[in-house]
């Protein structure tokens, strides 16, 4: 009966909102409620309503809550925070289902208390129906089964009561052109809901070479969708935009850099050197009303120009990384970059160990088999020509991005050490709470390893990038490491 | 009391509980939110399919085992009611493994009345209207006239169930309204004015949708109940008491009068004017009724438990304006202009032309 209430004033729903991300829907967090260091998975549903599965892991809690609030309202407009449960068999793990009940830009509220005090965090999450349901086979066959014989069985019902032939196929013809209908309708709404899937956004891409340098735009499809303006954006890390360049066939180049808005509709970026090539680009934004976005589109780059053409070094057997930070100190390459872009040029050659430019290494310390769906610390350290382990850098406020994409392009997401969230988002949340305290973001001391919280959505082989800046080089150094995920 | 007398005031129990279910449903999804399958009123539900389901098997059973007159069908017998009942509850069964499967892939994404939804619509209808059969030869039978009429107006508050989004009373001056209402309410209204025995089948049918309707705009929101799920536009500590019932009992005795108490020239024969003055009437009294009754509807002056109205009880997921809670909302296109009246008197004339075919029918039907 909702349903009926909810179609009747169908037009008073709130605008659609997108999430970050392909292929990639948990949410992962890592984090402080209060003085309560807590580690938070979200598995949203597949569509709305449904129940988003909530796991918090958190040391000593007494009682651990969950609110779901919807941005979009007001603070009054959540329900009562849900009581998480104790799981049986594990100390410090907590859980709880909660419903959410339309598309739109979710913020998850846990709070934790214990012994240490009590606190709460909010975790961005975009609710949107995330794929198209295929009926099991034996339910299929069932329901035909039952079909068919409801429509015998209706049709001799009309028979008897008519008393004659006639009757019974009308009766026939009317329930023929019934299920007919049925079927048609059922297919429109297929479509329909198909089309309102989450997707990342498709974007214009366009390359313009001059003569010492070459400029990335991109544009928006024109298609009239309110996100698909840029005019109220807010900076996650620093950057409105975090755009992402990986070379087809091999992905043997990756440059993560940061355009900067022309205008609602235009962002603009100098490339840095870079191979020709066919490229795949991702880019994520964060708007005001804090929805994530991905971007994608596929752009052809052609050879740099000028002095940037000299900067490569085809040939190189290892792995060759630049950032804007370096190209200051040396300028006759591409001016105007970003002080935050890096690139990398090069192929992996073990999956547990990546070499960096200047002769380092970074090793992928997670130790045993990598399994679907199952949490996981993706840990990296590296190391200086001599052995010694480099101490990190904060690079955008975090010691360390890192890039998870799955071999056929169908899984991409960025991590941080905190997780999957957008900080932009999470930071808007913690403001409309009336939250003083900043977002984790570097912890304090001279750190020697980067650790992400990920779990991969699917069995498979995949390509990770992870970029650290070293207080050694100042620069910026990835490592690639090829990854197999096992199956449950 | 006769075996099947108990099984067909089982099956009559039984039929008003689906109504009374489905707007126990609206109110608690309104009210709070979830969708879970053994939620109170969704076991209300399969309770009512469950009391209607056996009751017809012991009519088949009885009629089977007695070789009494009944639809037969291989070795076994029962009222063609009764097997109406047991194609509903299949239907039903289908309905909800159906929907089972939507809801948990499509959700509400892929928008209302989908296919296992409107299945499930069907069902409910072929059980009243099977029980409403059953009740049809029992007249006769002690207060079998009178659970007859009520029987049909079980079906009259199953229409309004499922045309309750379009029966807000801030919609109650729009053209979509009134032609909903005279395609459908007459059909049965009219049945029940030319099967029933009752000289007042028709009016006892609506008092009896009225009471059943009215029972639950009172009782629902005794209930505590708050919303589990967000956003949350219009708080609530208590179920959502449905809207008003519809003034039917009016059209009702127009109906009653037309074609039982002052029939004129006696037993009418079926044909064009006899539905032209049932559809007309009907037509001119429901407009004319809920026109004035929606406006007092919207008045803070209904503002309190007996009429829930004054628009002040929302579904709280509902964004609404606070100046479109009682005032009457008018979409350009569905004004209620002359055109469209015109409109509402052809349908309330075809409903009506239905009922009487309907009624003349089920008067042969004597098994």
């Amino acid at each position: 009966m909702r349903a009926l209430c909810a179609g009747a004033l169908v037009a008073l729903l709130l605008p659609l909102t997108a999430r970050a991300h392909v292929g990639s829907p948990n949410v992962f967090f890592e984090g402080r409620a209060g003085t309560n260091a807590v580690g938070v998975v979200i598995r949203p549903p597949l569509t709305l309503p449904g129940v988003a599965q909530i796991d918090v892991r958190v040391a000593d809690a007494t009682r651990v809550t969950v609110q779901a609030v919807f941005v979009d309202a007001l603070a009054e407009a959540a329900p009562a925070p849900t009581p998480a449960t104790a799981v049986a068999g594990d100390a410090q793990l907590w859980s709880a289902a909660v419903w959410l009940l339309r598309r739109g830009s979710y913020g998850v509220e846990i709070s934790v208390e214990s012994p240490r005090g009590s606190g709460t965090v909010a975790i961005p999450l975009q609710a949107a129906a995330l794929a198209r349901p295929v009926m099991p086979p034996a339910l299929g066959g069932l329901l035909l089964a039952l079909g068919a014989l409801l429509v015998v069985w209706a049709t001799w019902l009309v028979a008897v009561a008519s008393g004659s032939r006639g009757g019974a196929l009308a009766a026939l013809a009317v329930l023929g052109a019934a299920v007919y209908g049925g079927n048609l309708r059922w297919r429109t709404m297929d479509q329909t809901f198909s089309n309102a899937l989450y997707r990342p956004l498709p974007v214009q891409a366009a390359v313009e070479s001059g003569a010492e340098r070459q400029l990335l735009r991109l544009a928006p499809v024109a298609s009239g969708a309110p996100e698909s303006t840029w005019e109220t954006l807010v900076t996650d890390h620093g950057k409105l935009m975090h755009l992402f360049l990986i070379r087809e066939n091999g992905l043997d180049v990756f440059a993560h850099l940061h355009p900067v808005r022309r205008d609602g509709r235009m962002f603009e970026g100098v490339l840095p050197p870079l191979p020709a090539g066919s490229y795949e680009l991702y880019a994520e934004l964060t708007h005001e009303s804090g929805s994530s976005q991905t971007l994608i589109a596929k752009v052809a780059l052609p050879e740099p120009a000028g002095a940037a053409r000299d900067a490569l070094q085809p040939g190189e057997s290892d792995g060759w990384c630049r950032s804007g930070v370096a190209l200051a100190a040396s300028s006759p390459e591409p001016s105007a970059l970003d002080f935050d872009d890096a690139w990398h040029l090069g192929r992996v050659s073990s999956a547990r160990e990546s070499p960096l430019m200047g002769g380092g290494r970074m090793v992928f310390e997670t130790a045993g088999p990598l399994v679907a769906d199952r949490e996981v610390s993706l840990r990296f350290s590296a190391f200086a020509r001599d052995g010694e382990p480099e101490v990190l850098e904060p690079y955008m406020g975090m010691l360390g991005h890192a890039v998870v994409r799955r071999s056929d392009g169908s899984v991409f997401t960025h991590l941080h050490p905190v997780g999957t969230v957008s900080m932009a988002a999470a930071e808007l949340l913690a403001r409309r709470a009336g939250s003083t305290e900043p977002m984790p973001t570097l912890a304090p001391g001279a750190a020697r390893e980067v650790v992400f919280p990920y779990a991969f959505p699917r069995a498979g082989e995949y390509r990770i990038w992870v970029q650290v800046r070293t207080r050694a080089s100042g620069g910026v150094l990835t490592g690639v490491f090829d990854v197999h995920v096992g199956g449950v | 009391m006769t075996i099947g007398d108990r099984a067909a005031w089982l099956m009559l129990l039984g039929a008003a509980g689906i109504p009374a279910a489905l707007v126990w449903d609206f109110s608690w999804e309104s009210t709070i939110g979830v969708e879970r399958f053994f939620a109170p009123p969704h076991s209300a539900t399969y309770l009512a399919i469950a009391l209607a389901t056996s009751g017809a098997l012991v009519l088949l059973s009885d009629a089977t085992r007695t070789r009494a007159a009944g639809v037969r069908l291989g070795p076994w017998r029962a009222p063609l009611g009764a097997w109406l009942v047991l194609w509903g509850a299949l239907a039903f069964v289908t309905s909800v493994l159906f929907d089972r499967w939507w809801q948990s892939g499509y959700g509400l994404a892929a928008g209302i009345w989908h296919p296992p939804q409107i299945l499930k619509a069907i069902a409910f209808f072929a059980v009243t209207l099977g029980v409403w059969l059953c009740w049809l030869p029992r007249q006769a039978r002690t207060s079998g006239a009178l659970a007859f009429a009520v029987s049909g107006g079980i079906v009259l508050a199953l229409i309004s169930v499922v045309t309750l989004p379009a029966s807000f009373a801030n919609l109650q001056h729009s053209a979509f309204f009134f032609q909903l209402g005279c395609a459908t309410y007459p059909v049965v209204l009219v049945a029940l004015a030319t099967a029933g025995r009752l000289r007042f089948a028709a009016s006892t049918g609506a008092l009896a949708a009225l009471l059943l309707q009215l029972a639950l705009v009172w009782i629902l929101p005794l209930v505590p109940g708050a919303p589990e799920v967000g956003p949350i536009y219009n708080p609530r500590d208590h179920l959502l008491p449905p809207p008003f019932p519809l003034l039917l009992v009016l059209p009702a005795l127009a109906l009653d009068a037309l074609l039982r108490v002052f029939p004129g020239r006696g037993e009418r024969s079926l044909g064009l004017p006899r539905a032209l003055e049932a559809g007309l009437s009907f037509s001119a009294i429901f407009v004319l009724a809920q026109w004035v009754f929606a406006g007092f509807l919207l008045t803070a002056s209904a503002d309190g438990w007996f009429f829930a109205g004054g628009g002040r009880h929302w579904p709280f997921f509902l964004r609404i304006d606070p100046s479109a809670r009682a005032a009457f909302w008018h979409a350009p296109a569905d004004e209620l202009t002359l055109a469209r009246a015109a409109l509402v008197a052809l349908l309330g004339v075809l409903a009506a032309s239905a009922g009487l075919l309907l009624g003349a029918g089920m008067k042969r039907v004597r098994r």
